[in-house]
């Protein structure tokens, strides 16, 4: 394992920080390829490396800026919270088991359809509703 | 929403924190956006207030026993996030809600993209440990 530049690091980690606090979302969907791309890590060790950052609240900030803005269902948040503690533990334990490499790309093909959907759905709507 | 849905969709989404490394707010915002209907800001920083909690840590001990750790690259990588993460912010909130919606789609796309990209080299990717 080549020692990884921690300025070059820290440099990729800003550009996901904009990418989580703009799409409100951890980071680590787009932390885990780039280490691996650009770092040249391990799947594995780019996915532990990944939940090390996510364990302080590193979307603190973004997260003060939504809050000031009413956009935050905190009910629903904390219903949320420990299935994906637990559930977490079961993943992870799957996950060291498992070919790292087949899981990400059935992963990589579900996201590819949701982002299509989310990315036409209000083309869609915008249409429908200038068509009435 | 029945709250009973919401602790299943937490859990679900958990499995995903744990085998893929990720955060799970990539799951979460489409869910809250599609399944009960909130709008794009508000399943966004409904996601951010999830991952206030380390909901990760018990993954992360799992990644920690096999030695699939680096510690030191992943506190850098805190500090650039929650610096990176502010300015998104900033621009997430002044934008319309459905441009955001379809923001969040391409960054999908992208993301999904380089997921599915063969990792460099070959012989260090972790396909061969089962």
């Amino acid at each position: 394992m080549p020692k990884s530049n921690p300025i070059a690091v820290f440099a990729t980690a800003c550009v996901v920080g904009v990418a989580s606090g703009l799409f409100g979302v951890g980071g680590g969907v787009l932390l885990v390829p780039l280490l691996v791309l650009l770092h040249h890590y391990s799947q594995h060790r780019a996915q532990g490396t990944s939940l090390v950052a996510l364990v302080p609240p590193t979307g603190l900030l973004a997260f003060i800026t939504y809050y000031r803005a009413h956009e935050v269902d905190v009910r629903t948040g904390l219903l949320i919270i420990p299935g994906v503690l637990i559930g977490g533990i079961l993943g992870g334990r799957l996950a060291v088991r498992l070919s790292a490499g087949l899981l990400r790309r059935v992963f990589a093909c579900i996201l590819f359809v949701l982002g299509t959907w989310e990315f036409l759905s209000p083309l869609v709507h915008s249409t429908a509703h200038a068509a009435r | 929403m029945h709250w009973a849905f919401v602790v299943a969709l937490g859990f679900a989404v958990g499995i995903l924190v744990g085998v893929m490394g990720i955060g799970g707010g990539i799951i979460v915002v489409p869910a809250l956006v599609h399944i009960s209907g909130m709008d794009q800001h508000l399943a966004q920083g409904t996601s951010l207030f999830i991952l206030l909690p380390p909901v990760g840590l018990g993954a992360l001990s799992v990644y920690w026993k096999k030695g699939e750790v680096d510690l030191r690259s992943g506190i850098v990588c805190a500090f650039g996030m929650l610096a990176g993460g502010y300015l998104g912010g900033r621009i997430a909130v002044d934008m319309n809600s459905s441009r955001l919606g379809s923001a969040f789609g391409l960054f999908l796309m992208f993301s999904a993209i380089l997921l599915w990209r063969r990792s460099n080299p070959p012989a260090s990717t972790g396909g061969v440990r089962a």
